[in-house]
């Protein structure tokens, strides 16, 4: 994937840029404001990464113009820590999602991955598959090899939201955030009892595990 | 009314009014005393110059010019009453004839002039040559009519003065209430936050005015303190947020080379103290932000039975897999004006907090409801509970129990909480559950809005959810 970007510090920018190509992107950087306006104007990308606070034009503005440009470039927000208002203000500017700086590396590359494929707005699937893993969106209904599954609420739409990004790896804090809506960390292994009910719910003799634990980074349903 | 009845500026104006209305009334009192003496005197020398005017009579005209002379005075419209009595009592010319009164000046009650009522008369006797006693004397009616009128005089305008006082009073209070309002609405709505808000400027430079203008400037260093002290944290963690993404990187980064397990496990351990500083600090951030309640402005209609079940469902499955229960007791919906962010990350904390500090077995119970009027919210629990000496401090940032020194947290969860209530307007408190502990926020009633409304907002909500990818 192409991505772009925009942070004022050299070293963050040479550990990012390395870090991400390791992941298999293509990093464009730029280290001023201006300068990632005009890259983020001009060329096709699959993700902009935005520092909320750069020299010269601060990212917010930068998002503002090139979402005023009908630049439609998942942008993906660096905001600063305690910042509470941080998060409302990127999103009414034009931001997909937003991290706070400082970040753990596999939160950022998570973040960027579930950017990237989202699927445009218009294109709202009414059934999800995964493997032998079925959900109807409309009547609500789970079932995985053709039996049906009994879920709550909140473990439909933690599955849900796994199902819409299966094979690729999502966080901890990004489940905390769209399936309770919790912008904080608690301390309690909320996600993990979750996930382990939902792993024992979906379990089926002789099938494998769909929900995978990625060490230090978080989950994955995968379909082998 | 009631605020302008409790307001001490009408208490002040009563008491001056009274003041006023005694002095008055003293004054009145020492004038009438004064003019009745005066008239007193006037006409004790007008029976004195009478009475000295018949003897002389006698002693030039003898007894039949004094009795001629009493008899033509007695028929004299407006003259004075006399009275002439033989050496032996016997009565001889005048009215007073019929009376026995010592020589000297004497008052006595006597039949009208004309006849129908009786009068005190003041009299003066003399003795003249040969035992002829001479009485001169007038009613007090004059004096007396005297003192009617000034009475009368004087209770109008003491009764004129009294509301003349109250009214005064009245609209003094009034204008001075309205003026201290002002001020007094400023100081709260500075306490809420609002540290914009600034007393309106007086017309004149009276007292209040002043007061007025230093009070302002007053807030104005508060806020350039306030704005000073948001700048610092500002900068701490924009300063400190390059060096630290630095150092998370460095330490990521090392971590992907080939290290030994040791080396790994240092890193991995250093990454996570790392994160737990960041955390604490970010909790700090994030009261001091909230507690400088520039997030109020984002306030909107939020259901508190809907916050309740959202952290219950959360916690509930780690509650019981801990050997621990965690229920929901509601029932109607609860409206409020708040930050469904920050109250959501608020009763997390309060269940949390439950949650580790019950022990094994416990059992917590989240509730909302209305009582009289007033949202609230409990978190309840049947653990070992803290002594209520320990209670209201467990608010302060970083207090933590002695007993809880040893288990992982950062004293920050119930500063958080008392920060958000704070905001909300609402009262947080940790009360004696007998046995346990329960904590309590009680929202203020104006928080509280209709349920249509609410019912509105949670379908706009809806809505925005829905349309979300």
């Amino acid at each position: 994937m192409k991505l772009l970007l925009v942070e004022d510090d050299a070293e963050t920018n040479a550990w990012l840029k390395r870090a991400l190509s390791e992941a298999g992107h293509t990093v464009d950087l730029a280290s001023a404001g201006r300068d990632g306006l005009l890259l983020a104007a001009g060329e096709p990308y699959d993700v902009i990464i935005l520092d909320r606070m750069l020299p010269q034009v601060d990212g917010l503005t930068i998002l503002r113009t090139i979402r005023a440009a009908k630049v439609k470039t998942p942008v993906l927000l660096l905001t600063a820590m305690g910042g509470i208002d941080d998060r409302v203000e990127g999103l009414e500017a034009g931001g997909d999602d937003y991290l706070v700086k400082p970040f753990a590396f596999t939160e950022l590359l998570a973040r960027v991955n579930a950017l990237a494929r989202r699927p445009p707005p218009q294109d709202t699937p009414t059934r999800l598959q995964v493997a032998d893993l079925e959900m109807d969106l409309l009547k609500r209904a789970v079932s995985r090899g053709g039996e049906k599954i009994e879920l709550q609420p909140r473990e439909f739409q933690l599955l849900e939201y796994l199902m819409r990004n299966a094979e690729r790896v999502v966080t901890r804090t990004m489940l905390l955030e769209s399936v309770w809506d919790f912008h904080f960390d608690p301390r309690t292994n909320i996600v993990e009892t979750h996930i382990s009910r939902l792993r024992a719910k979906l379990a089926r003799r002789g099938a494998p595990e769909l929900i995978q634990t990625v060490r230090g980074a978080g989950y994955c349903l995968r379909a082998s | 009314m009631r605020g302008l009845l409790r307001s001490s500026s009408l208490r002040l104006a009563a008491l001056y009014g009274a003041a006023f209305t005694l002095a008055v009334a003293a004054l009145g009192a020492i004038t009438l005393l004064t003019a009745r003496a005066a008239l007193g005197r006037v006409l004790d020398q007008r029976i004195a110059s009478e009475s000295a005017s018949l003897a002389q009579e006698y002693r030039t005209e003898g007894l039949t010019g004094v009795v001629q002379a009493v008899q033509e005075r007695d028929r004299t419209p407006g003259a004075l009453d006399y009275g002439l009595r033989g050496p032996s009592g016997r009565p001889m010319a005048g009215r007073l004839d019929g009376m026995t009164a010592p020589t000297g000046w004497s008052v006595f009650a006597g039949p009208g002039r004309r006849g129908e009522d009786t009068e005190r008369i003041r009299v003066l006797t003399t003795t003249l040559p040969g035992g002829y006693r001479l009485l001169v004397g007038d009613d007090l009616e004059r004096i007396e009519a005297l003192d009617d009128a000034l009475f009368r005089r004087f209770g109008a305008a003491l009764l004129a003065i009294g509301l003349l006082g109250v009214a005064g009073g009245w609209a003094l209070a009034r204008g001075m209430s309205r003026r201290i309002g002002e001020i007094t609405g400023t100081a709260e709505a500075i306490i809420d936050g609002d540290l914009s808000r600034r007393v309106p400027p007086a017309v004149g430079g009276d007292d209040l005015g002043r007061l007025a203008g230093a009070f302002n400037r007053m807030l104005d260093r508060i806020q350039a303190l306030m704005e000073s002290l948001r700048q610092v944290s500002n900068d701490i963690a924009h300063d400190l947020r390059t060096p630290l993404t630095r150092l998370r990187g460095r330490l990521e980064a090392t971590l992907a080379e080939p290290v030994g397990p040791a080396q790994g496990a240092a890193i991995e351990a250093a990454l996570a103290d790392l994160d737990a500083i960041l955390s604490t600090f970010a909790a700090l951030l994030r009261i001091a932000q909230i507690e400088s309640g520039a997030r109020r402005a984002g306030f909107r209609t939020v259901d508190l039975v809907d916050i309740a079940r959202t952290v219950t469902e959360a916690f509930a499955p780690s509650a019981e897999d801990a050997g621990q229960s965690l229920a929901l007791q509601v029932a109607e919906p609860v409206p409020i004006e708040g930050d469904r962010e920050l109250l959501i990350q608020m009763l997390a904390n309060l269940v949390e907090n439950s949650l580790r500090h019950a022990g094994q077995g416990a059992r917590v119970v989240v509730s909302c409801g209305e009582v009289e009027g007033r949202a609230r919210l409990s978190v309840a629990d049947d653990g070992p509970g803290v002594p209520s000496a320990e209670r209201a401090r467990l608010f302060d940032r970083f207090h933590r129990l002695e007993a809880s020194r040893s288990t992982p947290g950062s004293g920050l969860g119930l500063a958080l909480v008392a920060a958000v209530a704070r905001l909300h307007g609402a009262e947080a408190t940790l009360e004696d559950a007998a046995p346990g502990l329960e904590a309590l926020v009680v929202f203020p009633r104006s928080a509280n809005i209709a349920t249509s409304q609410s019912i509105g907002h949670s379908l706009a909500r809806l809505e925005r959810q829905e349309a979300r990818p």
